[in-house]
């Protein structure tokens, strides 16, 4: 099914559980329907049902501010990247990549979504920053700076995986 | 450029964002600063994290369900399948889970590609052409002319039949031919393609009214005929009436030669 993963990828980023992620993708498919002379064939589709699942979020569930709250997140274990090979992992491995997945999901949803929407859509959609502003409905240069204060903030909380010395999380 | 100018750019370098001249100064900063260079490495560490993150998110097959039953998007699922039928051959069966799930894909956009109901029903019967061309239409192929104007008058219970043009002079013969049904209208669709190119004729019943309101009318003084030439993409279309039935022909060739071939085959009612 058409860009079903990445429009159920960014959901669940959006919304506050799958069950919500899923109605997201529902509606979103909905309303493309309903919009599809809308759609240029040609151009990118892909980014075209992104905006309308933003645009359905934005409008039916930003007002609720339905961030995870800091207690739901895991405390991490402070060598956490030193002990994931880079190639070949094994069944140990697999289990730190699966955690690690969930501390990204899990920090993902603790910052605000004007900060989680751009990384969600550049570094898991593979947007460049102008479609990005495109879906987003803002310019390029807050792209930008939003992705920069984004990935700080995780960097922040994921401190403990990635190694970050103190004096550079300070900086930032 | 100080360590917090460099930050932005940091983010954009990652992403392979950043142009000169903000590039070379980055770089040039990063040549001095150990603190960015770190800054750098983590930064490109992260994405990486998220990208992978992402990359192991899939829908689950609960929500795949959820959509293709649903009615909003697949309104009244066996009529749905009935539009699309084609009744001058059997339906290939599906052999394999894989097939029948790219089907569920092309199905997706097909629909997205699919005119609302309000649209002139001629202008709708245009999307066939398309879907033919990307191999979307599920038609089987023939030759045999005969057994297409057959099939698709049998389709119709004999009620009206195809034009049954022959358009060898033009290089076209006819290919393929199915029953689209749009609002409960059953349009028969020969499907002639050649040298020269691509070509469909379209039979249904109906009357002028049929033709799009922005359609350009063309009378024909010799055989008291109207024409209404109207396209729809690349795709140009000539409709004219016979009786109580509405033939168009579609192609992408020019709509002068369109008309001039629509004119020369139409006979009056």
């Amino acid at each position: 099914m058409i860009h079903l993963d990445h429009l159920y990828r960014v959901a669940v980023h959006l919304a506050k559980d799958p069950t919500e992620a899923e109605d997201l993708v529902q509606e979103t498919f909905v309303r493309a329907l309903a919009a599809h002379d809308q759609f240029d064939p040609g151009t990118n589709m892909k980014a075209w049902l992104t905006k309308i699942l933003h645009n359905f979020f934005f409008d039916h569930y930003r007002q609720r501010k339905r961030w995870i709250s800091a207690e739901e997140i895991p405390e991490p274990e402070s060598d956490y990247w030193e002990r994931l090979p880079a190639e070949n992992p094994g069944p140990e491995s697999r289990l730190l990549i699966k955690e690690l997945d969930d501390q990204i999901t899990a920090v993902l949803k603790r910052i605000p979504v004007e900060f989680r929407a751009p990384i969600v859509l550049v570094d898991m959609g593979d947007f460049s920053y102008d479609e990005a502003a495109a879906i987003l409905s803002c310019p390029v240069g807050t792209i930008r700076s939003r992705l920069s204060r984004g990935r700080k903030l995780m960097q922040q909380y994921l401190q403990a995986y990635v190694g970050i010395p103190q004096e550079i999380a300070k900086r930032k | 450029m100080t360590c917090e100018e460099a930050q932005e750019l940091i983010t954009a370098l990652v992403d392979r964002e950043l142009l000169d001249p903000e590039r070379s100064s980055l770089e040039l900063h990063l040549q001095e600063c150990a603190v960015c260079r770190l800054a750098l490495e983590q930064e490109q560490a992260l994405k990486q994290a998220i990208g992978g993150a992402g990359e192991r998110i899939h829908a689950p097959s609960d929500l795949r369900h959820k959509i293709v039953s649903d009615q909003r998007i697949f309104p009244d699922k066996s009529r749905s399948a009935r539009r699309w039928r084609d009744y001058s051959w059997p339906k290939p069966q599906l052999a394999h889970p894989a097939l029948a799930a790219a089907l569920v894909a092309i199905a997706i956009l097909t629909t997205f590609l699919l005119k609302p109901r309000d649209q002139p029903v001629s202008v709708a019967a245009l999307e066939t052409y398309d879907l033919f061309l990307r191999d979307e239409l599920p038609v089987r192929r023939t030759e045999d002319t005969d057994q297409i104007v057959k099939e698709l008058t049998r389709a119709v219970g004999g009620h009206f039949h195809p034009m049954g043009y022959d358009l060898t002079a033009m290089n076209l013969r006819p290919v393929a031919g199915l029953v689209r049904e749009i609002d409960g209208r059953k349009i028969l669709v020969a499907i002639y393609q050649g040298q020269g190119g691509t070509l469909f004729c379209y039979t249904f019943l109906g009357s002028a009214e049929d033709a799009p309101p922005n359609a350009a009318r063309f009378f024909d003084a010799a055989k008291k005929m109207n024409f209404y030439a109207f396209s729809r993409g690349r795709v140009n279309a000539v409709l004219h009436r016979e009786g109580g039935v509405i033939c168009i022909l579609a192609s992408e060739m020019p709509m002068e030669k369109l008309l001039a071939l629509a004119q020369s085959k139409a006979k009056p009612s």
